[in-house]
């Protein structure tokens, strides 16, 4: 017995070496999203565009669909209008959540939706407008029930508005036809 | 041309370090005398290569060589001429040749300063240190070559040094902790020799101990240099993070701790001896498993180099050969080994071995909370983290417990002690302590049961207890002057490495209690009051650096209408890089630090700026300080440098 006990140590490293055998072939980056396969957080959220118009999640229901984060002060966003806008016309729903920063109220000018209003339309009109329409996530209040890490973030949420992908960083045409098509073409079948 | 040469130079280094792995270790088991002697010239030739490659590579970066991959990625030609050295080891590639010069250094010092050692574990300690340059200058000329050309088509301008490493900091830090890490090869070695030879009394660890002591000088001081360049450099006053790889550091450091102290159990009392043996596989062990944290990107760091997993493979494969070959080899050999002596419950002895339980608890703490997101995901359970809330919790928890043993220890005698005749001083060092820790708090602020309170009590519990404890020896001598030459360096120096403890205690609880920190939005002109400073902004201007612009802000710091200080922060705006730098403004006093950062530009000609008053922050590094000094007297302790009988015998014999 005693014998055995001085193995203790190399049995414990070699446990340890299997596990950080295991670490060097995974991304440490990914992380697993917590709102997968489950039903859209409810939320009732104004149209960026027309404010009298309220969204909520009900109201999305009933076609497979990209839910994507963005906010014009992200650089890598702007980047992939381009792209994105190229899927809106293959025929992709793409709905638009728009992260507003938050503000400092002792540093920073009070919102002001025209201004913003304008911002979009000047930054659509610049790299191309894949969204059916804009979601106001003013609060940050959706974002953050989605896990949101950061923008730009993209969902596929299917016709009954569950939760299928959760997907972190830009998205171009080796990232759809790698990760997202497969998911949306299976989520999309009737 | 000169690249060539260093890379040449490199090979060299390895054809050295192959021989010196497999000569004087075979000479060593056929007693062959001639290979056994061939250890130190071989490791001096290893070393001089060693030497020539980073001299080489310093010379690309000086003569901004950008056909050189390394240089064109990390250095610009607008880049501070030291900054431009000091890049040399600001990549992967860089500095895992600082590495490899740095175990070369010690392999050669080895070599030079263990003329005592009897002839066949010197061979073998030196043979085990070739083993491992082996491995490591091998990574670096396979996998991580730093002299590596773009040619033909390189580009005309560098990408510069990241801005975060062009630092003062920079200059000391990597070397110093480098220098810590690779010095546990020494005791690792020292280990897998006693290991293979059987010899593990009083005389093993006497040798061991100097060396043990010089790498965890360096060690501590890399940390705290580390911690320091934090504090100035990333602009929020923060000293220390529990970032993946600052713990990659720390749990050497634990198990190095741990092992000096343990030493001195085997030295005095030949006892303890698996428990040393494992410690100074362990320390040496944690420094490579770090090396992997930092160099595979299995973890997110900041400090992560770029990753790629053919390199985390190759530093995984030689992590199971020598940690794994180590503690199979320890396994083996070390169930015939007996300790035989006996001590009493409440004896030197088991205060030591309490050290060493608290120092290990730590350490697999800091384990566990940097490695357990990843077990947790390679389960297939989900991802986690774990933040800084777990390792404050639990080292405060630590903490308490580990100081009181720490004020009793240096008290208690070898083998046993009575406790009677221990009530007396120690009622008088609890009354004092309380007494200093009251009035120190009083004089600052008001009195009050916080973790400030807590840790000045603490603080003076081990120094009061440190210092009347070299007292008593001292009196022991006859005299108190009498005995300050009679009494050993390294009792000293155990004192104020303890001292320097308590002071680390003092500064870490008074930072975290009283620190006062405002963000404020100001216009030039503005005067803010913070903790009864007044900071006024008199100017901010446009700043035109060598390789960044960006802005300066001057304050005039005022106390009670008296003048203090003249503050400068710089917001730094680095060309090449693109990244925006803060250079923080510090007034440093040991009571208490003055820190500003400048931020954002604000509308309406204003600037958010970042103001901190932190007490005692100054204790942190001047308790790491503390403790380096400590190890340096030790280390100065004339009993390491007299020659063993052993070896006086086999010089007369030769």
């Amino acid at each position: 017995m005693r014998k055995l006990f001085f193995y203790a140590p190399l049995a414990l490293f070699l446990l340890l070496a299997l596990f950080l055998l295991s670490g060097l072939f995974s991304d440490p980056r990914e992380r697993a999203s917590a709102t997968l396969n489950k039903s859209l957080p409810a939320f009732a959220l104004a149209d960026l565009m027309q404010p009298q118009h309220i969204w909520t999640a009900e109201q999305l229901k009933g076609e497979t669909f990209l839910l994507n984060v963005w906010g014009t002060w992200c650089p890598t966003c702007n980047a992939e209008l381009g792209y994105l806008t190229e899927l809106r016309q293959q025929g992709v729903k793409i709905v638009g959540l728009y992260y507003e920063l938050p503000r400092d109220p002792a540093f920073d000018a009070p919102f002001n939706l025209q201004t913003l209003q304008q911002d979009v339309s000047q930054k659509l009109a610049q790299h191309g407008d894949p969204y059916q329409f804009n979601i106001l996530d003013l609060q940050r209040s959706l974002s953050l029930d989605l896990g949101v890490s950061g923008a730009p973030e993209t969902f596929i949420i299917d016709a009954q508005g569950i939760i299928r992908l959760h997907h972190i960083g830009d998205i171009n045409s080796q990232v759809w036809r790698s990760k997202l098509a497969p998911s949306y073409q299976q989520w999309s079948q009737p | 041309m000169i690249v060539e040469a260093g890379q040449l130079a490199l090979t060299f280094a390895f054809a050295l370090a192959v021989l010196l792995a497999i000569l004087p270790l075979y000479g060593s088991f056929v007693a062959n005398k001639p290979m056994l002697l061939l250890a130190k010239p071989l490791a001096f030739g290893q070393f001089f290569f060693c030497l020539l490659a980073m001299l080489a590579l310093i010379y690309a970066f000086r003569t901004n060589d950008f056909s050189v991959i390394n240089v064109a990625q990390n250095s610009s030609s607008t880049l501070p001429w030291y900054y431009q050295i000091t890049a040399s080891f600001g990549s992967h590639e860089g500095s895992m040749l600082l590495w490899v010069l740095m175990l070369a250094g010690w392999t050669a010092l080895v070599a030079q300063f263990s003329k005592a050692l009897p002839l066949q574990l010197h061979g073998r300690i030196l043979g085990i240190l070739g083993l491992i340059n082996v491995g490591f200058v091998a990574f670096s000329l396979i996998m991580s070559n730093p002299f590596e050309r773009s040619l033909p088509f390189f580009p005309v301008e560098g990408r510069d040094l990241n801005p975060l490493l062009q630092d003062f900091g920079m200059i000391l830090h990597p070397p110093t902790l480098y220098m810590g890490y690779v010095g546990f090869a020494v005791a690792f070695a020292f280990a897998i020799a006693a290991l293979m030879g059987g010899r593990f009394d009083s005389v093993w660890a006497r040798w061991v101990r100097p060396w043990a002591l010089a790498a965890w000088l360096f060690l501590t001081l890399g940390i705290m240099l580390g911690s320091w360049w934090a504090y100035n450099e990333l602009g929020w006053g923060g000293w220390w993070f529990w970032d993946p790889v600052e713990n990659a550091s720390f749990m050497p450091w634990l198990a190095g701790t741990a092992l000096i102290h343990s030493l001195a159990v085997t030295e005095k009392r030949g006892t303890f001896k698996s428990w040393t043996v494992l410690l100074a596989l362990a320390a040496f062990a944690l420094s490579l498993v770090g090396a992997f944290l930092v160099r595979s990107g299995v973890l997110v760091s900041v400090h992560s180099f770029a990753t790629d997993p053919g390199r985390g493979l190759y530093l995984l494969v030689f992590l199971l050969l020598v940690v794994g070959g180590s503690l199979l080899l320890y396994g083996i050999r070390m169930n015939a080994v007996r300790s035989q002596a006996r001590y009493q419950l409440f004896s030197r002895e088991m205060m030591l071995w309490g050290n060493n339980i608290f120092l290990l608890t730590a350490c697999l703490i800091v384990f566990l909370g940097t490695l357990f997101p990843l077990f947790h995901k390679e389960l297939g359970l989900g991802t986690i983290s774990i933040g800084e809330p777990f390792f404050n919790q639990m080292f405060y928890y630590l903490t308490i417990p580990f100081a009181l043993l720490l004020g009793l220890a240096p008290w208690v005698r070898w083998k046993q002690q009575q406790l009677l005749p221990l009530i007396k001083p120690f009622s008088l060092i609890a009354i004092a302590s309380l007494m200093l820790a009251l009035g120190v708090m009083a004089s600052m602020q008001s009195v009050q049961a916080n973790l400030g309170l807590l840790g000045l009590l603490l603080g003076a519990w081990v120094g009061i207890s440190a210092l009347a404890e070299v007292m008593l020896r001292l009196r022991q001598f006859g005299s108190v002057s009498a005995g300050i030459s009679k009494l050993n360096a390294s009792h000293y120096g155990m004192t104020l490495a303890h001292i320097g403890f308590a002071v680390l205690v003092v500064g870490v609880a008074m930072t975290k209690t009283y620190t006062v920190e405002r963000d404020v939005r100001m216009q030039e002109g503005d005067s803010t009051s913070v903790a009864g400073y007044e900071f006024t902004l008199t100017d901010v201007y446009d700043l035109n650096g060598p390789n960044y612009g960006g802005q300066a802000a001057e304050l005039d710091v005022s106390k009670d209408g008296g003048y203090v200080t003249h503050l400068h922060a710089e917001k730094r705006f680095y060309r090449i890089q693109r990244t925006i730098m803060t250079e923080s403004a510090v007034h440093a006093r040991l009571s208490r630090d003055l820190y500003v950062s400048l931020g954002e530009e604000l509308p309406g000609n204003a600037w958010a700026l970042r103001i901190q008053v932190k007490p005692f922050v100054r204790w942190i590094w001047l308790g790491g300080v503390l403790m380096s000094l400590g190890a340096l007297l030790a280390l100065a302790d004339k009993r390491y440098r007299r020659k063993s009988s052993v070896a006086k015998q086999e010089v007369a014999n030769a």
